[in-house]
């Protein structure tokens, strides 16, 4: 038996084959409804947007916005390694899949904080803007992670006091609708126009 | 197959039933959460209604955003060259008196104080009379917009700004720039929707940072009345942003707002081109948007909001200036100002010439010159002064784009001299050698007194006395 015929169910026969035809089916419609809601494909992206699909990132993302970092870079670019492409993709999985159990369980923190491999990228990524700031630094800060920039730098970017609630009316772009418009216009009667 | 194993067939049922039924509660609990991103971002106290102009309704869902909105009150005291103070422009300059003679700016111009004294202040200029027309109302107070809708955006414009006094009680505010329901930024004003869509541009379409600067632009920007029967309010904005495009615009237009009463130039005007400005300079080139230095975040405890005391950021540096720029506070503002004073130098040798060539070419038609001679330099006054205004008229004393002012005021500048030159010469033609002797106009109540045979002689000729 090939793969191929594993994949197409070729060892059932007659209507069970059908059936689980029907079955899969379904669970894969489903499975595509779950990604268009949760926004997934936006992860493959680096649109600060999509950090904010779970409004909880909505104060880091407005402290970004509002500091000297906002206009120069997106989240990916300090919180996403950037050594290769597989490396980059490989860490934005594992993260994420760490966010989203988390978020899903509702297990979040009040007071986010970086966790000790997530510093580390953030450390390496300072480096990879102002490593020249840096260069002929005293102390061989890009050997060692004992001390890292953001432990003098505190205010950058996010401000040194971040929770949950800390920007209550943050004004970030707001989700896009699940609905589609051709969808919206049919309910409200539009197309009949 | 089944038949031989039926269980088959119900294991392939029961792990989709589980299957479907785990995506099925992931599918709610990512809508539930959705729809928390929704509510959880905004709570009312109470819901805000549509055309809701009284700010302390907004406030009571919103109190930080208004406590520090009120704040627009307070006079922090004057900066070196702005501020947000009282500051009477024709007792500083008197020469500004002769630039707008015969005009209302010429009665009565000051610096514009906080948001909250806008309705105040516009009830009580010397500018405003019995003839002003409603558009001047536009952008004082969130009571406009239901106006405009009541009575139609063209019937609004037609209007007569006083029998408005009683609906329009609230200083600009939250619904300006605010929807009701979103929080998000709108555009509540018509004229800037309608310059974008002159410029082929769709103002629905813009980022939240472009918008930022955009509900500025509503107002911060220079504007002209369509004519004097419709008021209709107008952005000449259809050849660009900066002067000379705007000079275009006017000149296609053979526009003008009124007739210099000394030296008969038919002249233009520009209003706070603040946007227009801004546009040309570094910051906008870096994305910063007008929010980012006068409306930056602030931290209230655990809280962080953006301040909406709209005010000079030179009063507040630490909070605006030094997110990008990390000096400390005094060399910012010493940096800031010497920029400001370089730019005030040139200014002032702008508006000395002008006033001059006004004088000159009034001297000259004294002197029996002819409109057909004076033609030529009339016409380079109206340019020269237009230029001198798009920068004069302008808040921040040339900082929003310091090359771009310095740019513009040398080409005012330089048409004041070659008007100067012009009329000196027709003078001369007339038999007057020596060079105009300026009159004592050291103080506004001497400059208002220079000016005043002027402006009586010239509405005595506009309107002839009816014959009997």
């Amino acid at each position: 038996m090939t793969i191929g015929d594993l994949l197409l169910l070729r060892f059932l026969q007659g209507r069970l084959r059908t059936a689980c035809y029907a079955m899969g089916g379904m669970t894969f419609g489903l499975g595509c409804a779950v990604a268009a809601i949760s926004n997934a494909a936006s992860y493959l992206s680096d649109d600060p947007k999509a950090c904010i699909n779970c409004h909880i990132m909505n104060p880091e993302y407005a402290s970004w916005q509002h500091s000297s970092h906002g206009r120069v870079t997106v989240c990916n670019d300090c919180h996403v390694p950037h050594g290769n492409l597989a490396a980059k993709l490989f860490y934005k999985a594992k993260d994420g899949s760490r966010h989203s159990l988390l978020y899903t369980l509702r297990r979040e923190n009040q007071v986010i904080q970086a966790i000790p491999g997530s510093k580390k990228v953030i450390q390496q990524n300072c480096l990879r803007c102002h490593r020249n700031a840096v260069a002929g630094a005293v102390a061989p800060v890009h050997q060692s992670f004992e001390r890292s920039c953001t432990d003098c730098h505190r205010e950058v970017p996010h401000g040194r006091v971040h929770s949950l609630s800390s920007a209550p009316n943050a004004a970030v772009p707001p989700l896009s609708p699940v609905t589609p418009n051709w969808m919206k216009k049919l309910s409200s009667g539009e197309v009949d126009k | 197959m089944n038949e031989k194993r039926p269980f088959f067939g119900w294991l392939i049922f029961v792990v989709c039933a589980l299957g479907m039924f785990a995506l099925g509660l992931l599918a709610a609990s990512i809508s539930e959460r959705r729809n928390e991103s929704v509510q959880a971002r905004l709570q009312f106290m109470e819901p805000i209604a549509d055309f809701e102009a009284d700010n302390a309704k907004w406030g009571r869902s919103f109190p930080r955003e208004y406590n520090s909105w009120e704040l627009t009150k307070t006079d922090n005291g004057n900066t070196r060259h702005g501020g947000s103070g009282f500051r009477d422009y024709l007792a500083e300059d008197p020469r500004i008196v002769i630039l707008f003679a015969g005009f209302a700016f010429g009665k009565d111009y000051n610096q514009a104080r906080g948001h909250y004294w806008a309705v105040h202040d516009v009830t009580t200029t010397k500018r405003v009379n019995d003839k002003t027309a409603a558009t001047c109302w536009t952008c004082k107070s969130p009571d406009v917009p239901r106006l405009m809708k009541r009575t139609g955006l063209a019937n609004f414009y037609k209007g007569k700004f006083m029998p408005l006094k009683d609906e329009v009680k609230n200083p600009i505010g939250c619904a300006d720039c605010h929807n009701n329901k979103t929080m998000a930024l709108q555009i509540s004003r018509p004229a800037l929707k309608e310059a974008f869509q002159r410029m082929g541009k769709d103002i629905g379409k813009v980022s939240h940072q472009e918008m930022r600067s955009l509900v500025c632009a509503q107002c911060h920007v220079t504007y002209y009345f369509k004519d004097k029967k419709t008021n209709y309010l107008v952005f000449p904005w259809d050849d660009g942003l900066g002067a000379e495009d705007i000079e275009k615009y006017f000149e296609r237009l053979d526009f003008s707002e009124w007739v210099h009463p000394i030296s008969g130039v038919r002249m233009l005007k520009t209003r706070h081109p603040d946007y227009e400005i801004y546009t040309k300079g570094i910051h906008a080139y870096r994305g910063v948007s007008c929010a980012d230095c006068h409306m930056p975040y602030k931290s209230e405890g655990g809280i962080k909001y953006t301040d909406h005391q709209v005010q000079s950021p030179l009063l507040n540096v630490a909070n605006s200036c030094q997110v990008c720029h990390r000096w400390s506070e005094k060399e910012i503002v010493s940096r800031v100002e010497s920029m400001q004073d370089k730019h005030k130098e040139i200014l002032s040798r702008a508006t000395e010439a002008i006033a001059r060539a006004h004088l000159e070419i009034g001297d000259a038609a004294k002197h029996g010159a002819t409109d057909q001679e004076l033609q030529r330099a009339r016409q380079t006054l109206r340019r020269a002064q237009f230029y001198w205004d798009y920068v004069a008229s302008n808040n921040g004393m040339g900082f929003h784009a310091p090359q771009e002012t310095a740019r513009v005021l040398d080409k005012a500048l330089n048409l004041a001299m070659e008007c100067r030159l012009e009329a000196n010469r027709i003078r001369a033609r007339h038999g007057v050698l020596e060079p105009l002797e300026m009159p004592d106009i050291s103080t506004k109540e001497k400059a208002l007194a220079f000016a005043k045979p002027y402006i009586d002689a010239a509405k005595a000729k506009e309107k002839p006395t009816p014959k009997p």
